[in-house]
């Protein structure tokens, strides 16, 4: 950690000097984040973001997915370390927090994925960490009145003795909450808040906000559901690919025009060029549901590359193990060219000749620890066997094949696939989806984490493939992408399709639109 | 949002380093180094008697350990193998001693017997979504219960010969029969797990089951399968092992056994998260575990020392299979 007595310092003591003087600012800064930049090997998270947080005041955090917001609030709690910037908190600078020491200077976060000690009380969850009794002993009656004391404000009515696991996710948030008033939290993060819970929850939510807000507690604020950020949000700002874009006060704005702040973006890499795809229709689903999506329908053409939008939790790859048979359909139909089909195990899906490369490369592609040329042919190998015997001979044929089609690089086919680069695992689960010659191809994130040549080769392979009279599902977080490799993209946004948009409606705005369910 | 991306330098193929081969060959240089220190410590060690003895006393163990292996390929643990192994070898020997039913009937009986028990630990392990180490622990203490109520806390001996010549016989004069199924159960299941398509779905089940699901797989059946063939081979392992003893009662007729295995299958690097295991290692670490207790009661150290002696072997391995893993 390094301390120095910068200008963030001499700042703080200019303001108690004019605070003396009788000249008030109106809104002092809590939280000020200068210049923090952030990369990883094959992208910048955070690109020289300035950001200040005022005290008492409710701020939001607004961008598409991977716009650098949950790197953000990460490097405020302190569980990555920029690569340079200060924070700025209590007139002191840091280069970067640790987990305890922004607990310490009062940051508490909300994180969507609450962890908490399941089996344990309300009450001992709340004042886990920290020290409430002299003694070697906890004082469970004083734990037991502060507990409701505090819950009564934020108008929950738990019993301080339940247990976490008993309660609904809203409660679960507002243990969350209290854990932070009790540590006297004067930043609370709350990440998503409103997406697990109910709309007469969020009311409530939003009245605990405004309580916190009273006591001059600043709250920063991520959630893709703009219109709720009108409600209770003063400022919105609006990050975009690790940009600060800017602030704005949110009675001088509207969705739309937040909408046209987060994305905007100058599309600079090059697509390869598709020819256009057949009329025939592969795949057509029809009011289908399960799998927490609602009524989807849409048609895929022979040859045709279908994007699928949304944001973090819209549903899109609960959507690709509905049609893929890895997750339960609980209404609606799918017609595989024509045919009524009904999926119930990947099996299915694979045996009707629909391949899927995951969205996790690493946990559900690839099987690190075994060589490529074993991960190529698991889905084939029936095939590739001889009254189960396995026929080495062309189980290596098949991987030398791949290894030149999709342009592998490695020395041997008898590498372990943990030993490749990101792109060159993706190709390798590309190829294990091939070897079992699907017509229907679903590309979930075919790009995630994968560096900019290798991106490109994989492009051209989807174009290959389209060529050869495959077609394509994709999904994909990265707006070039989808606008750059689609010829139609479905919209979905909370388990419903909200629209689908020819290539001549292809805009950043459109798809943000739509997204956002506006 | 955390983007990463795996730049690791490509490892060099076809040079395998020296950690590499150490940790192969591990096995092999424990067997030796046992041989070697007992040959020393006790004059009456190294003879072709007591080197045959090894052989056909833990002939049954290196039978179970294959089905042990392949359990733990798949991503489970059998803690039940003991007591199933106890319920089919009090069965058999109450049926033959008695004299109900004829040797080939009674073998079928009790292999059959195992299957049903194994496929039922499968089953269980599917529907309960439990680790199947926790459920075979329930399950233990049921074939316990059966195996006893079978039994009546009774020994059973008198058995036919044709019975006895499956554990004491030897073809020929010389080859001992049990070794001799030993080796062809070993050979089959190495087959299996190396050579044939089935094989290749146990390990990838065990390595990655969401991976293998998602590939086409079907995880829960071949878990189940797995389960079932495992149960065939203790089947065969209590045959033989009491027909070694010409005996069987059930607290010593196979409770422990699986503990042997178990301890077998570490040794030998078969990963406890499934996925991993060569089934040769195996069988030699069987076999050194089986020279370690030989040589012991040899040079005149009891039961009691071989338990911490074992202990503290499988405590060594986990140091240099760790330092291994770190050093890769």
């Amino acid at each position: 950690m390094q301390l120095t007595v910068s200008d963030c310092a001499r700042r703080a003591q200019v303001r108690s000097v004019r605070r003396a003087a009788g000249r008030e600012e109106a809104f002092p800064t809590e939280l000020e984040l200068k210049h923090i930049t952030k990369t990883y090997p094959s992208v910048i998270a955070l690109n020289d973001v300035s950001l200040s947080f005022r005290e008492g005041e409710v701020h939001a955090l607004v961008g598409e997915n991977g716009a650098g917001k949950s790197t953000l609030i990460k490097t405020i709690a302190g569980a990555i370390r920029p690569d340079s910037g200060e924070i700025c908190i209590d007139g002191k600078s840091y280069s970067h927090m640790t987990p305890a020491q922004s607990l310490e200077l009062g940051i508490s976060v909300v994180y969507q994925e609450m962890i908490q000690m399941e089996a344990m009380t309300v009450m001992d969850n709340i004042f886990m960490g920290m020290k409430d009794s002299k003694g070697p002993f906890v004082d469970d009656r004083a734990r037991y009145k502060k507990t409701q004391e505090l819950l009564g404000r934020f108008n929950c009515h738990v019993s301080p003795k339940a247990l976490i696991r008993e309660l609904s996710m809203a409660n679960r948030q507002i243990i969350e909450i209290a854990k932070a008033v009790v540590k006297n939290a004067k930043v609370v993060i709350m990440d998503e808040p409103t997406a697990s819970i109910t709309v007469e929850e969020q009311k409530n939510l939003f009245k605990i906000v405004d309580e916190l807000k009273s006591q001059k507690v600043t709250i920063i604020y991520i959630s893709h559901r703009l219109e709720e950020l009108f409600e209770i949000c003063d400022r919105v700002s609006v990050l975009r690919d690790g940009q600060y874009i800017t602030t704005v006060n949110i009675d001088e704005t509207d969705k739309h025009h937040l909408v046209s702040l987060m994305v905007g973006r100058e599309l600079s890499e090059k697509y390869p060029t598709k020819p256009p795809c057949g009329s025939e229709v592969v795949l057509k689903t029809e009011h289908l549901s399960g799998n927490g999506l609602e009524d989807i329908n849409f048609e895929l053409h022979q040859g045709e590359i279908l994007g699928f939008a949304g944001l973090v939790g819209a549903g899109r790859t609960e959507l690709m193990h509905l049609i893929y048979g890895s997750a339960h359909r609980t209404d609606g139909k799918v017609w595989l060219k024509g045919k009524e089909v009904h999926f119930h195990t990947p099996a299915d899906g694979l045996k009707a000749g629909i391949g899927l490369i995951p969205e996790d490369r690493k946990y559900q592609g690839c099987f690190l620890e075994k060589p490529l040329f074993w991960n190529i042919s698991i889905s084939n190998i029936d095939t590739l066997s001889h009254a189960t015997f396995v026929n080495h001979k062309a189980e290596m044929a098949q991987a030398e094949d791949y290894k030149q089609k999709m342009r592998i690089k490695a020395p041997t086919m008898t590498q372990l696939a943990m030993s490749l680069s990101g792109g060159n695992q993706q190709k390798v689960v590309i190829a294990k989806a091939m070897a079992s010659l699907p017509d229907i191809l679903i590309f979930d994130e075919p790009t995630r984490g994968i560096d900019v040549g290798a991106r490109q080769e994989i492009y051209q392979m989807m174009i290959e493939l389209t060529q050869q009279g495959k077609s394509i599902l994709m999904v994909s977080s990265d707006m070039e992408e989808l606008l750059g490799m689609s010829e139609r993209i479905v919209v979905l946004y909370e388990g419903h399709q909200t629209g689908v948009l020819q290539r001549d409606e292809f805009s950043q705005e459109r798809v943000m639109t739509l997204a956002s369910g506006l | 949002m955390e983007k990463l991306s795996v730049h690791k330098p490509e490892a060099k193929a076809g040079k395998k380093s020296f950690g590499k081969i150490f940790s192969d060959l591990s096995m092999p240089i424990l067997l030796v180094i046992l041989l070697i220190v007992f040959s020393i410590l006790s004059k009456n060690f190294f003879s072709p008697t007591n080197l045959v003895n090894i052989l056909m006393q833990n002939a049954h163990a290196a039978v179970c350990a294959c089905g042990i292996m392949m359990i733990m390929v798949s991503g489970g643990c059998d803690l039940s193998i003991g007591y199933q192994m106890s319920v089919s070898a009090v069965l058999v020997t109450k049926l033959l001693s008695e004299g109900v039913v004829s040797v080939p009937v009674a073998i079928i009986l009790a292999i059959a017997l195992c299957m049903v028990l194994g496929a039922f630990n499968g089953v269980m392990g599917m529907l309960l979504k439990s680790h199947t180490m926790i459920v075979t622990l329930a399950t233990m203490s049921i074939f316990q219960g059966i195996s006893y109520l079978i039994s009546n806390s009774r020994v059973f001996s008198g058995m036919p010969d044709s019975y006895l010549f499956l554990g004491q016989g030897r073809v020929f004069g010389v080859i001992p029969v049990n070794v001799l199924i030993m080796l062809i159960i070993v050979v089959i299941v190495a087959i299996i797990m190396g050579k044939t398509s089935i094989g290749r779905k146990i390990y990838a089940a065990g390595d990655n089951p969401e991976a293998a699901r998602l590939a086409g797989l079907n995880v829960k059946k071949i878990k189940i399968l797995v389960f079932t063939f495992a149960g065939l081979l203790v089947g065969i392992a209590a045959i033989l092992m009491s027909a070694r003893a010409g005996s069987a009662d059930s607290g010593t007729s196979g409770p422990g056994i699986e503990f042997d295995g178990i301890t077998a299958g570490v040794l030998a690097g078969v990963a406890l998260k499934g996925g991993e295991g060569t089934l040769w290692k195996v069988i030699v670490a069987v076999y050194a575990l089986g020279v370690l207790s030989n040589g012991m009661q040899l040079i005149g150290l009891g039961t009691y020392p071989q338990y911490i002696a074992k202990g503290l072997i499988m405590l060594l391995s986990l140091y240099m299979s760790n330092r291994n893993a770190q050093s890769m």
